[in-house]
This record gives structure tokens, sequence and C-alpha cells, in this order.
């Protein structure tokens, strides 16, 4: 028997090792955006979860629409990426700095 | 398994946006380069007809459809038609600006389009699944924008920053969402009202849910500490850009912040009051005081918006009916007045001139007095002067909070908003009493954007001077 | 311990090293693949949830389509790793702290005293004829037809903000023009000339 707080904290240290990589990487772009993939993962475990344990299948719908929007986000994300590096040559967060004040 | 057909009536106007915006993106394909501006016209005309949609609709009055995920109600259809009109203004002011930076494409409108289009669906959300969508819809269209303008390095930044920061917000938000659902075992905002209305005494669970929704609202509204981003993406996009981000999306985050707050947890007032309190205080603080030290007028502005959020925070936490009209009618009020500040940029700036810094405006009143006078009563509306708009706005605000026995909180506003005073002054003083420099340009923008732009700062005035029917739809709109 | 708790408990332990992995490592096509590692073991997590339709799709999109997006810009923009790492161990005790005391706190909230067995038990297990598959799609199609329908918006601006900023005509580069090609005659490409035989001198 494994009760529903079980997958809840496995959820909490995802969620708070995806913060804690933001934190960490300030040098490179894409593992920033996979820690925010990281992060999306950690909400769809706990979603699952009470599904499961509520007996209500809405949250599982809402980790279906979690998936398909990350999915775009993540393709927009790229996107976004590709056009900083062609106007950069880099990805380096700290390289970030036109725009002080 | 039961299912009844949902009412499609409530949902016209989306349907109509949607419709149009795929037509307009298949139709341009096929346009010349030189007819770009039948995309234009479309897009404004679809913005017309949702108008129309919405207006015929409003009397329909609350109404649940889509198996409760979409509610109909006079506040959404309010908050749409400002919505419409703040995005037909942005495209308007917008046209010249982007033909002269070879940004004139399809691409801006469609991403534009499916932005309100985001907004309206969150306007109208009845259930943490279409707030979610809805946000996203919009957020993702927002990105876009800001780095459609490929070559700038400013802009790719800040659309970066945008990005990271508004996806890791999403992810908090949705942290907050599935603790609310498994507490509540619901996605129903109406349903988690009245659970979470029924208990009380677990509410260190319900207090932990509701501090990762907050801190997700606030990204979204840029209210410090979670506006590091808003500087940024407002001084590195395009101008065009930077006017469509400070408008529409403000009156839908403040939907946004309705909808889950008042709508979903209107019986944790107490718990959310706290904390929006902090909110307010650290954004009136930071939003003016760093203000004065700006040169760059968008960055000025953006600080300016944090400030203005903390006005409207202080509307929401008061927790009456007549908070949340004031709320509501400052959110309005800030869009129109934003929209005339960052339509000056606009209005200035030429190919290969930006005229974001506050030097540009150097004896405006010797080159062109009447827009000026335009800039001078959009400042002192937003530094909250008499008789102007902005001060009605914030008066309304004030006075909802102090019926809630406020006043310490008040007296914070009141002083911030004196301290704010001083950086919209310079900008009046830079204009009027600074010699302009040697070969400064003068306006030389299209017919359209100088009729509409003084007439975007003359409303300011004339509502000014007759607040109450503006403020009377709001009220009316929350009764 | 149950043969489900041993498995719970080895894929959970499998799931926080490497997402600890993609947090740390040096190489960021490391990193996707230890976020390819990470999504095979959610899904097998998921499977003890009886999610089963979720667990494949995760497994299909994320690890077939999105980590694989990843991989390409990754191999596209030739980063130069070296130099990205600098700095990094005077952030890690922040993190690591911060990421400690945030977890306590989380844990505490979510812990056994509000979700444990009494408070929540394990459902009965569904019968071997239920489809979680039709169980979604029915509802998909029905009560969530209007959140779906938004769904579909959202990945039409997908395609549209990737098209409009990442594709561009350079001059220079030889690409085939297919419909140039496939409406080509005969006249385009061969031309018969008619001339007069050489003179032998």
């Amino acid at each position: 028997m494994i009760p529903l707080s079980n997958y809840l904290i496995l959820g909490a240290i995802l969620f708070c090792i995806s913060m804690a990589g933001v934190f960490i990487n300030r040098k490179n772009l894409i593992i920033l955006l996979m820690c925010v993939e990281l992060m999306l993962l950690a909400v769809n475990m706990n979603f699952i979860a009470f599904s499961h344990y509520l007996g209500d299948t809405g949250g599982q719908i809402f980790v279906f629409f979690i998936l398909t929007v990350a999915a775009a986000e993540a393709a927009i994300g790229l996107a976004i990426l590709v056009v900083l590096f062609r106007n950069r040559r880099s990805i380096n967060v700290a390289d970030l700095d036109s725009l002080k004040g | 398994m039961n299912f009844v057909m949902p009412d499609f009536m409530p949902a016209l106007p989306e349907m109509f946006l949607l419709g149009m915006v795929c037509f307009i993106l298949l139709l341009d394909l096929f346009l010349s380069e030189r007819s770009r501006v039948v995309t234009y016209l479309l897009a404004q005309s679809t913005l017309l007809g949702a108008l129309l949609l919405t207006v015929s609709l409003y009397e329909e009055g609350r109404a649940l459809t889509f198996s409760d995920t979409f509610v109909h109600d006079p506040m959404g259809s309010v908050l749409k038609v400002f919505i419409y009109l703040a995005t037909f203004l942005v495209f308007l002011y917008a046209k010249d600006y982007l033909r002269a930076r070879n940004m004139f494409k399809g691409e801006f409108y469609v991403l534009g389009l499916f932005g309100v289009l985001g907004m309206n669906v969150l306007v109208s959300a009845h259930s943490l699944l279409t707030i979610y969508l809805g946000l996203e819809l919009l957020s993702l269209s927002m990105y876009a924008m800001v780095a459609l303008q490929r070559d700038s390095v400013q802009a790719s930044e800040a659309a970066m920053k945008y990005f990271v920061l508004g996806a890791m917000a999403s992810a908090m938000l949705l942290y907050g969402m599935s603790m609310l659902y498994g507490i509540t075992g619901s996605l129903d905002l109406g349903q988690i009202n009245t659970s979470t209305a029924a208990m009380d005494n677990n509410s260190m669970l319900l207090a932990f849910a509701l501090v990762f929704i907050v801190i997700g609202v606030a990204f979204k509204l840029g209210a410090v500490p979670f506006h590091m981003w808003l500087p940024d993406v407002y001084h590195g996009a395009p101008t065009a850009v930077t006017l469509y981000l400070s408008s529409a999306p403000k009156l839908a985050a403040f939907a946004m912040m309705m909808r889950l707050l008042v709508d979903g947890l209107g019986g944790l007032q107490e718990q959310w009051e706290g904390m929006l309190i902090l909110l307010t205080v650290l954004s009136l603080a930071a939003g003016n005081i760093i203000a004065i030290a700006q040169t760059n007028l968008k960055r000025m502005l953006a600080y300016s918006a944090i400030s203005h959020v903390g006005f409207l925070l202080l509307g929401v936490l008061s927790g009456t009916q007549a908070g949340y009209a004031a709320a509501m009618f400052y959110a309005i009020v800030y869009v129109i007045m934003g929209l005339g500040g960052f339509g000056m940029i606009v209005l200035m700036s030429r190919a290969g001139f930006e005229a974001d810094s506050i030097e540009d405006f150097k004896g405006l009143n010797e080159r062109s007095p009447w827009f000026a006078l335009m800039m001078l009563i959009l400042m002192f509306s937003m530094a909250g002067v008499p008789p102007f708009l902005g001060f009605w706005s914030k008066l309304a605000v004030i006075q909802a909070a102090l019926g809630a026995d406020l006043v310490w909180l008040v007296a914070v506003a009141v002083v911030f908003s004196v301290i704010g005073a001083f950086y919209y002054l310079r900008v009046v003083k830079v204009m009027y009493f600074d010699k302009a420099d040697v070969g400064a340009p003068t306006v030389s923008a299209g017919f359209d954007l100088r009729v509409v732009l003084s007439a975007n700062s003359l409303a300011v005035l004339g509502l000014g001077l007759f607040p109450g029917s503006l403020l009377a739809l709001c009220v009316a709109a929350l009764a | 311990m149950t043969f489900e708790q041993i498995l719970f408990y080895a894929f959970a332990a499998i799931l926080v090293f490497a997402a600890g992995m993609v947090i740390t490592v040096r190489n960021a096509v490391h990193a996707a693949l230890f976020m390819v590692l990470a999504f095979f073991t959610s899904a097998a997590l998921w499977l003890l949830l009886e999610a089963e339709f979720l667990a494949i799709t995760l497994v299909l999109v994320y690890v077939g389509a999105v980590m694989v997006l990843f991989l390409f810009v990754v191999m596209m923009l030739d980063l130069n790793t070296a130099p990205m790492r600098e700095g990094f161990a005077r952030y890690l005790p922040v993190g690591i702290v911060v990421a400690l005391l945030v977890i306590a706190v989380m844990a505490m909230a979510v812990g056994q005293r509000h979700f444990g067995l009494e408070q929540m038990p394990v459902p009965v297990p569904h019968g071997a004829d239920y489809s979680n598959t039709r169980e979604l799609g029915l509802l998909l199609y029905t009560t969530y037809v209007y959140p779906f329908e938004i769904a579909a918006v959202i990945l039409l601006v997908a395609i549209v903000a990737a098209i409009a900023l990442t594709l561009r005509q350079r001059g220079g580069t030889k690409t085939q023009n297919i419909a140039e090609q496939v409406a080509v005659r005969r006249d385009d490409r061969v031309r018969l000339v008619q001339m007069d035989a050489e003179q032998r001198k």
C-alpha cells in the first residue's frame, strides 16, 4: 500500500530540484528550459496521483492538456532560443545584458 | 454517460474570432507585400465584429455552458469590450511603426488576435482548466510577438527572459492548481468555492495551495517581487509590441485574479488579503521609487505599470463589491492611459529612431505644442492629478480601501503616489522647459495615428470631467 | 515490502537521480538523455497509478518529440560547453540549501498528516475490462470539448510562432524547389540545335 503522500512528496522533490536547477544553471539556457519541463512533470505527477486517489478523471484530463501545452511551449521556447543564438552567438544567461536601467 | 449539447450562444464572439483568425491566417499567405493592408483591415473588422457580438449578448445575464467550463457574465462582457477596443487602438497605432521596421506582416495580427482569443477564454473561464489554457494561449502569443523582430538583439533577449520567467510562473500556478484540485476534488471554480468555504480547519493546506496561486498571478500581473521580467520586456520589445503587452493583457490578468481569488477562493479572502497587502506595498514602493532613476521612457512606464498594479491590488484586496468595481475601473483607466503613453512613443518614432528616451521629448512644446499638451494630459492623469481620469480611478480605489478599514495601507498608497508624481512631472518639465536639440525632428506620423491618439488623450480629460458613467458601468458589471 | 512498494521506491529513486543529473551535468546532450530517463520512470510510476493512456502519451510525446527537438537544437547550435560552467560552484551551495528548505516545507504540507492512508485510502483497482483510454476519450469529446478546442488553437499558435520566428531564406544556399522541378518541361532542359557539319580542312 503506497499512501498518496509518497507520490506528493516525490512531486515536491522534483519541483524543488527543478527550481534549484533554475537557480544554479545561470549559464545554459537549454538546461533552464529543461528545468521548466521538469517542473511541469512534477505538477503532472501531483495531478495524476490526486486523480487516482480521488477516483476522479478530471486530473488526468488536466494532465493531458498540460502535456499538449508544454509541447507547444517547448516549440516556442526553442524557436526563441534559436533566434537569440543567431543574434548573439551565445546562450549564456550571463550574456543577456543588453537590457539595463 | 449523459451528455447534453452545450449552448453555443454565449461563446459566439470567441467562435467568430477563431473563425476569422484562421481565415486571415490563410488569406495572408496569398497577399502580396503591397496589399498587406488588407490583413490589417480584416483584423480591425474582426475586432469590431466581436465587439458587436459581445455587446449584443450583454443583456443575457449570467450563464454557464460547455459543462460549466465557460461563464458568461456582465463583468466578462465589459472586460471583453475593452479588450477589443484596446487591441483595436494598438493595431491602429502600430501600423506605421511596423511598416517602417519591415515588421508589417500577417503574423503580428494573427498572433495579436490569437492573444485576444486567449484573453477572452481567460475572462470567461469558470474552471481551473480553462484559466490555464486561456492564460497559455495569451502568453504563447505574447512570447512570440516580443521576438517577432528577429534581427534585434534586445527583442530576442527580452523574449527569452519573458519566456523563461513566464513558463516558471505558469508552473507555479499549476502546482497551486494541482493542490487545489487535490483538496477539493474538483476543477470547477464554483465547486471549489463551496468546498473551500466549508472547510477552515484544514487551512494550512489551503494556504499552501494559495501561496503558489498568488505567486503565479503576481508574476503575470507584474507585482513586486515577481516583476523582474516586466521592465526588460517592455524595454526590449518593439514599441508596437510593448503597446500590446501593456494594454489588454492587464485586463485579462485582472480577470484571472478575479476568477481565481474571488469566484474560486472567495471563502479564503482573509488568507489572500494578507498576501496581496504585501504585494501591494512592495509594488507601490519599488515601482514608484525605481521609476525615478530611469532615463528610458519605456522602462519608466514599465515601472509606472508596476506601481499601478499596486493600486489595482489595493482595490481587489478590499474584498468588497465596491473594491472589485474600483479595481476594474482602475484597470480600464490604466489601459486607456497606458495606450496613450506608449502611443506617444510610437508617434514620435520613425524608421531607425525609437524615441524611447526621455531626452527625445526635450522641447517637444516648441516642435509640436499640440502633442506636448496631449502628453501633459497623459502624464498628469497617470500621476493622479485632478480632474484627469487617473485621479478618479485612484480615488475610487482609495475609497474602497477606506471602506474596508485599511487606513494605513491607503496612507502608504498616497505617499508613494506623491513620490511617483515626481517622475511624471519630470517628463512634463523636459517637454516644456528644456531646449530641443538642434535638428530634433518634428512629429511626422500618419493622419489616423494623430487623430486617434489625440482622441485617446482627450478621452482621458473628457472622461475625467465626467467619470460617473464609466465607474457606474463597472459597478453594474459586478453587481 | 510488497511488490508495488518495491517498484515505487525503485522508480522514484531513479527519477530523483535523473532529475538531479539533469541540473548538474556538464553537457546539454547528457542532460537531455537524463530527461528521457526521468520521463520513462515517470511513465512507469503513472502506470502504477492506473493512468495508462497518459503514461504512453508521455513516452510518445515527450521522449519521442519534445526531447528529440531539444537534442536537435543542442546539436544545431554547436555550443561551446567549457566556459558555460563557470560560476556553477558559486550558486550550487545556495541552490542546495534553498531546495532542501523548500522540500522540507512542502513535505510538511503534503505529508502523512493530510494525505496519509487514513485520509485517502488506496482505491480499489479497476477490473480487467476497464479502459483508461476509452474513459478519457469519452470525457475529452463531451465534457471537455471546449478546452480541447482551445488546446488545438494553442498548437496552431505554436506552429505559427515557430515558423514566423525561425523560417528564413538565406541567399546562397542550395535548396531544391520541388514545384519548379515537377513543373519542368522538356523544352526547358533540352535544346535541339540544327547546325551544319564542320568542314574538314
